[in-house]
């Protein structure tokens, strides 16, 4: 009993100031979510369609929100008034009345309707963004911990693809075109998304699942995966790089261009030392051995996905390791990035030149890739995996070798 | 007048005294004697204070507090959790020594013990009143013992059936349980409609099914299962030669069990009336070879539309065996035999590129020299 009474007696002051603590806790809380809305460089923007089938969802998705808008404003405006014109003034409890027939009923049908008006543009939406039979041109694309690997069918489409091209963190795709992306996963469940061009379609083990690109305007469109995938999920990204259909032509006819033996000493050795390091898990087309044998790399043999990314034509790329980091340094980054779009084309198709490369990114992943992104590597740690690392291991590359393999790269494109 | 406390004190005095003369007597050895009238000393000294402080409680003349002292209050009921708690360490060292469940168990065992044995020593000290300590036992204990005995007994309910279902054969498990089924829908429909049966019928009958349902799952659990009988496969059976093989075999009879049910196909492959093999896929698929991802299982299905019975086949190339490399073997996998007008799934997941070996991958079907699709993988 002695607690009770206790219990009631500090009261008063504390109480005032902890309340108005409160309010402004909420307020700050407030604001930073609001002022948190006005981004000013958002690449990943899904109110700033680049495309048509991004456009369908911002045709659909800015009235549903004007409507939730208002219904949201209503409802609590009502509760907010019945709070306040009826608070507890110490007056008597009114009379108990049960049931309203024709208010429930007018109440049940009222947001039914609303739901109804709601769900028709949704439905309509959801099945023109499955449609495949339009497109033109169809990309694979294939997920992986922590990175997607992009590659193009032989097909007719997309101006005529002869033979397979594999590519990965950047699927580069003509303007204006209706691409269909295939994709699939290689381990657990991702999900594309490029906010400005489509919605997001997650990639699942054994299953196909297709997604619309199109872009209206040469440029970058950026996007991450969107299904929480392990360690790295958060710097699993990528990109999309439209370019005009003859730039793209361009791009095309350079992924399948023969392999250049390396002009100088430096980058020949930098070859030996990639064949004897590198390619047991990352291809590199037309590569030969002593024999002159094509040297076949074996990702499902040496990492747990099945795969590594393909560097036949890596400085054709701006980005690396998941999109994660650049090959560009700031300055020749932003040049393409900010590019206007009618000169986008020729500076993407530039590639990493000497000058441009971020040697230190490059070296620093090089000299210890785990160090740069969380992957599963610690080869006492693999046994889940059958000894098979998730990611890039660490390779102990002497700095010598490093500079090799820089120079033997950089003329990858 | 001699409390709990005193009792007990004046008790170890006496023995320790005891033991002190018997060991002086018996052993020689002056330094346990010492120990030992060291101990009964400070035995005795501890038994006068606490005689003299009456053990902590209080005076007999002091009425008010008589009433409330501790040694007034009821005595402790019997209580099963010093007994659960003891089982829990008896589980537990036996664990140590026989198998690890045991030991968890043991441990399990003893930690619920313990924490009821807590609960109960706690409430019983409340207050004077049996009613209100055992409610306040109540307000802490059921909030932790009503949600974990629950999923307990949910979980005792479950791995038995289980255990009997696994152990009965298949068609016995439908009867079994078709039956018993029927059995607790048509108790259930008398309780309903009686309800003033006899609360014994009821729990009578409950603990029968309850102890039938227990017994049956140990007894079947120790038995083991049932041998469950893993399907031939066209792609277990590819070594073997099948995918040459236009007859019928053993893979071919329950052919439509090995369609994975929850993937996705990525392509569709036709063979039709004119011998030829045409693909299909989602989307436009404008080319005369089919590419499919590389190191990734790929779903295609297989579809005869011409009048015979036929398997799709892959060729893979050739691969060197031998240590010395001088063999080689061909690498093939197909599908079962796929009756006219029907399909068949194949799964590929294919480590080299096409372009690694001679003559690139190409579907065939054994015995239909036109069908032939090649087979590009990037
Ligand atoms: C055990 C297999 C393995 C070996 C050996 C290996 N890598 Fe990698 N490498 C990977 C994997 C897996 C990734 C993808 C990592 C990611 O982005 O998460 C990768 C990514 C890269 C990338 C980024 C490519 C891109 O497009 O994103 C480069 C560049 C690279 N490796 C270079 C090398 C070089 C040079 C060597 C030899 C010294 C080498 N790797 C050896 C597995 C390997
Ligand atoms: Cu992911």
């Amino acid at each position: 009993m002695n607690n009770r009474t206790s219990m009631s007696v500090p009261k008063g002051a504390s109480t005032v100031r902890s309340v108005s603590r409160r309010l402004r806790i909420a307020a700050a809380v407030g604001l930073g979510a609001l002022v948190a809305g006005c981004a000013q460089d958002a690449p990943q923007n899904t109110f700033d369609p680049a495309g048509p089938n991004a456009q369908r969802i911002q045709n659909l998705q800015v009235p549903v929100f004007i409507i939730a808008g208002i219904v949201g404003v209503i409802t609590l405006s009502v509760i907010a008034f019945v709070v306040w014109r009826y608070r507890d003034r110490g007056q008597a409890i009114p009379e108990q009345t049960h049931g309203k027939p024709a208010l429930e009923i007018g109440l049940t049908i009222l947001p039914a309707l609303i739901l109804i008006g709601v769900a028709i543009p949704t439905v309509s939406t959801v099945f023109a963004l499955a449609e495949t039979d339009d497109t033109e041109c169809v990309i694979n694309v294939t997920g992986q911990q922590w990175w997607w690997e992009v590659d193009y069918p032989v097909q007719d489409g997309c101006g005529g693809i002869s033979a397979p091209i594999v590519t990965s963190g950047q699927m580069v795709l003509p303007v204006d075109t209706p691409v269909l992306v295939r994709g699939t996963s290689r381990d657990v469940i991702h999900s594309w998304w490029i906010p400005r061009l489509n919605g997001k379609r997650d990639m699942v083990p054994g299953r196909v699942q297709t997604n619309r690109m199109q872009a209206d305007e040469p440029g970058i469109y950026a996007g991450q995966c969107t299904e929480f995938c392990g360690l790295s999920h958060a710097n699993m990204r990528m990109e999309v790089i439209a370019l005009e259909a003859d730039d793209f032509e361009v791009w095309k006819a350079n992924q399948l261009s023969d392999y250049e033996s390396p002009t100088n000493e430096l980058a020949l050795a930098g070859e030996s030392t990639f064949i004897a390091q590198c390619s047991r898990c990352h291809q590199v087309n037309g590569l030969t051995d002593g024999d002159g044998d094509p040297i076949v790399s074996r990702p499902d043999l040496n990492v747990y996905s099945g795969a590594a990314p393909n560097l036949s034509y890596l400085m054709t790329r701006t980005t690396f390791a998941g999109a994660m980091f650049d090959l560009l340094t700031p300055e020749c980054r932003a040049d393409v990035w900010e590019a206007p779009p009618d000169e986008f084309g020729e500076r993407y198709l530039e590639g990493v030149t000497p000058e441009c490369l971020n040697r230190v990114q490059l070296r620093e992943w090089l000299r210890n890739s785990p160090a740069e992104k969380p992957m599963y590597t610690d080869p006492n740690e693999l046994a889940a995996t059958n000894g098979l690392p998730r990611g890039m291991p660490y390779l102990a590359l002497s700095e010598g070798q490093i500079d090799e393999l820089v120079a033997y790269l950089l003329e990858r494109k | 007048m001699f409390t709990t406390g005193t009792k007990f004190l004046v008790g170890a005095t006496v023995v320790s005294i005891i033991v002190t003369i018997v060991y002086g007597v018996t052993q020689d050895g002056v330094m346990g004697t010492v120990g030992l009238i060291s101990a009964s000393v400070a035995l005795a000294m501890v038994t006068g204070v606490n005689l003299f402080t009456r053990d902590a409680n209080i005076f007999v003349d002091d009425e008010a507090a008589v009433a409330t002292c501790p040694a007034s209050r009821p005595a402790p009921g019997p209580s099963p959790w010093p007994l659960l708690f003891a089982i829990g360490a008896f589980a537990m060292v036996l664990g140590l020594v026989t198998v690890e469940p045991m030991f968890i168990i043991g441990i399990v065992v003893m930690f619920a013990g313990g924490a009821e044995w807590t609960a109960q020593a706690w409430a019983e000290r409340a207050s004077s009143s049996t009613a209100h300590n055992s409610e306040v036992r109540s307000r802490i204990a059921n909030p932790i013992e009503y949600p974990i005995g629950g999923a307990a007994i949910i979980g005792v309910i479950a791995y038995s059936f289980s255990r009997i279902m696994l152990w009965l054969s298949k068609i016995n498990v439908v009867i079994v349980f078709s039956v018993v089924g029927a059995c607790i829908l048509a108790a259930a429909f008398f309780f309903a409609y009686r309800p003033n049966v006899k609360r014994s019928v009821m729990v009578g009958t409950m603990s029968v099914a309850g102890v039938a349902l227990v017994a049956g799952g140990v007894v079947t659990g120790l038995d083991g299962e049932r041998d469950i009988h893993v399907l031939e496969t066209a792609q277990g059976e590819a070594a073997a030669g099948l995918c040459e093989d236009p007859e019928k075999t053993e893979a071919d009879s329950k052919a439509a069990q090995t369609v994975a049910a929850q993937a996705s196909v990525a392509a569709e492959i036709t063979l039709n009336d004119d011998g030829k093999l045409t693909k299909r896929l989602n989307g436009p698929a404008e080319s005369s070879a089919l590419t499919l991802p590389r190191s990734n299982p790929s779903n295609v299905l297989f579809r005869n539309e011409s009048s015979e019975k036929r398997r799709l086949s892959v060729d893979l190339g050739e691969t060197e065996i031998g240590a010395d490399s001088i063999d080689t073997e061909r690498i093939q996998v197909c599908t079962a035999l796929v009756e006219e007008g029907g399909v068949q799934n194949i799964t590929l997941n294919i480590g080299p590129p096409s372009n690694s070996v001679e003559g690139g991958y190409f579907f065939f079907v054994p015995g239909v020299e036109s069908a032939v699709l090649e087979l590009i993988v990037p």
